[in-house]
């Protein structure tokens, strides 16, 4: 169907007009990210353009240098105690340790069940599958302290080993569901082919599976990237010492206020590393959704 | 030693147990399984063990009263509120998710120059930690230095001393917005997918025989993508339904429990008066209720994964 040039502007002026909303939110902490705290804190109304850029926020978040003292506007010696305190150098770090290994474990061991249950017939191997995915639907709350028990008998508390675990829990149904669905999409002759060349079934799935379901990992490997790099509630209750962006930046609120400078520059940071790897696999990852659901 | 018969393939070295090798399904899910096994499955037994016992808040001492907690759920009020708010969170969350998913999809379903780029923006949302679209959020909401606040305040809409987060007319509303905002992206991808995987020869026959573009979405766009519809609510509606973290950080499910969910309120006795049997019965009952009406729900729409 041929659009008019009227359709075809309309359609341009919708879909900015969304965009502009949906994109506002993150304009706006960046923004806040780079304001001096006067004009965060404005007793006439929102300050918009009007105010002179710093990267102090960055500085301090990013970098470890020490806090800006809020009524001189000047660096001051908060020595050790409070200097580091909005110090997010540990949290990145325990940030991309944590996604990275939950990433590498869940991946693999989803990876495995995927072939599993994707190639070997078995009795009640859709039983299996429903009952990963209904792993989904727990909410942590209820496996929250049963689970501070277990941790803290295996040693697991409040060390990088037990988070990784615990997002590697949450991540292993999606992962096994897009995995498989991106499994099943490889015609079968050509393992059977193998397989009636003597190939093992190990054999098939590195020298066949494995490769052929490259573009599928990457969007797996994304997405629970991206679940472990937000989540929250198991992290908080899991970790004291060790602490990922996301509760870091929830300690940044204290009873006297909100460093709302500190909170938008890490915050604003945190966004980036999932944005990056999500356009990396943008057309995998909406095939991927789809989970075959319109397969028939 | 040489393992075989005659009837077998005459296999070298060692010879395993067939449930050992390769060619059996359990060496390949033994990892998953054992995962879920040990950190999912134990919690939830063991946290349903916990609801049979009664807590004295006095001694702290536990004892076994299979009915204690379960009875106190029934008659708490608090519960039923919070069931009330949950489902009014879920039900008007997703309700907009879908409709404003499928609008948005449906506009940048277009190979034009740019809308490569609309798409990738639209993603944005989602890779934001909820914990930070909270903070996010609670900035642009701020009675005195909040955008959106002031913007409502010059439009006219809401007046000074009537700070979102903080009325309870308007606070579970603020919170839902913010899920809207995070998670309709979502929706769009998975409505994009859809949209994209359509065939093209039903619309071309239609559009020969006359239709409109709307009739062309209710007869046919509609029809052929209920499935992923279906997935897409069923997996929302779950995540909704046990919604913790927005809650959490915007409003600690104040002003009074005007946003007090079920999880929130869990969360509240947990930690605020570390009742784990009774915080254990209110978990419980969320995953009850949300494995019920999941299982209603793949029934009645066929959901196949």
């Amino acid at each position: 169907m041929e659009q008019s040039r009227t359709v075809i502007i309309a359609r341009y002026a919708a879909a900015i007009f969304i965009i502009a909303i949906f994109v506002f939110p993150i304009f706006w902490f960046a923004l806040t990210s780079i304001k001096p705290i006067s004009a965060v804190f404005d007793k006439d109304g929102v300050i918009w353009f009007d105010f002179v850029p710093t990267f102090e926020n960055y500085w301090v978040t990013l970098f470890g240098e020490a806090s800006i003292d809020v009524n001189q506007n000047t660096r001051s010696d908060f020595g050790t105690s409070g200097g580091d305190s909005y110090d997010g150098r540990g949290s990145i770090l325990s940030s991309i340790i944590v996604a990275t290994g939950s990433t590498f474990l869940s991946t693999l061991v989803g990876l495995f069940a995927a072939y599993g249950l994707s190639r070997m017939s078995f009795t009640g191997s859709q039983g299996v599958l429903n009952w990963i995915l209904s792993q989904r639907f727990l909410p942590p709350i209820a496996i929250i302290v049963p689970l501070v028990f277990i941790f803290h008998d295996m040693g697991l508390r409040d060390t990088h080993l037990g988070l990784i675990i615990a997002h590697t829990l949450i991540n292993i149904p999606i992962a096994v569901l897009l995995l498989k669905s991106f499994i099943d999409d490889i015609p079968k002759d050509i393992d059977q082919a193998a397989m009636i060349d003597g190939a093992t079934s190990w054999q098939v799935f590195w020298k066949i599976i494995l490769p052929m379901s490259k573009g599928g990992l990457a969007a797996t490997a994304v997405l629970c990237f991206i679940f472990s790099w937000t989540e929250f509630l198991l992290s908080l209750f899991l970790t004291n010492s060790i602490r990922t962006v996301p509760v870091k930046i929830t300690t940044f609120v204290t009873s006297t206020g909100s460093e709302w400078g500190y909170i938008s520059a890490l915050g604003t940071s945190a966004i980036v590393p999932g944005f990056i790897f999500i356009l990396l696999v943008q057309s995998h990852l909406v095939r991927g959704l789809t989970m075959g659901a319109i397969k028939d | 030693m040489l393992a075989g018969n005659a009837s077998a393939p005459v296999s070298k070295g060692l010879m395993l147990p067939r449930w050992l090798t390769s060619e059996h399904p359990l060496p390949w899910l033994f990892p998953s399984v054992a995962i879920l096994l040990v950190f999912g499955l134990y919690p939830v037994l063991y946290s349903l063990w916990l609801t049979f016992f009664k807590r004295n808040p006095a001694t702290r001492v536990e004892k076994f009263d299979p009915s204690w907690n379960w009875s106190k759920l029934v008659a708490d009020e608090r519960v039923w509120d919070a069931v009330q708010v949950t489902l009014t969170y879920t039900f008007t969350a997703l309700i907009l998710q879908l409709v404003l998913g499928m609008l948005i999809a449906l506009l940048l379903d277009c190979d034009r120059k740019g809308f490569g780029v609309f798409r990738a923006l639209m993603t944005l949302p989602l890779v934001v930690p909820p914990a930070v679209t909270g903070m996010m959020f609670l900035l642009m909401y701020d009675g005195s230095f909040g955008v959106i606040s002031h913007t409502l305040y010059d439009l006219g809409i809401i007046s000074k001393d009537a700070p979102l987060l903080a009325n309870h007319s308007t606070a579970l509303f603020s919170v839902i917005l913010v899920d809207v905002w995070q998670w309709t992206p979502f929706m769009v991808l998975i409505m994009l997918a859809g949209l994209r995987a359509l065939p093209r020869d039903p619309f071309e026959a239609a559009a020969i025989d006359g239709a409109t573009d709307i009739q062309a979405f209710f007869k046919l766009t509609l029809p052929m993508m209920s499935k992923i519809i279906a997935l897409a609510v069923l997996i929302r509606g779950v995540d909704l339904f046990r919604v913790f973290d927005y809650v959490k950080v915007m409003t600690d499910s104040g002003p009074g429990t005007a946003t007090e969910t079920l999880t929130a309120y869990a969360g509240t006795i947990y930690f605020k008066s570390a009742n784990f049997p009774y915080a254990s019965t209110i978990a419980i009952f969320t995953l009850l209720v949300v494995l019920i009406v999941a299982n209603i729900f793949i029934k009645i729409f066929k959901v196949r994964f």
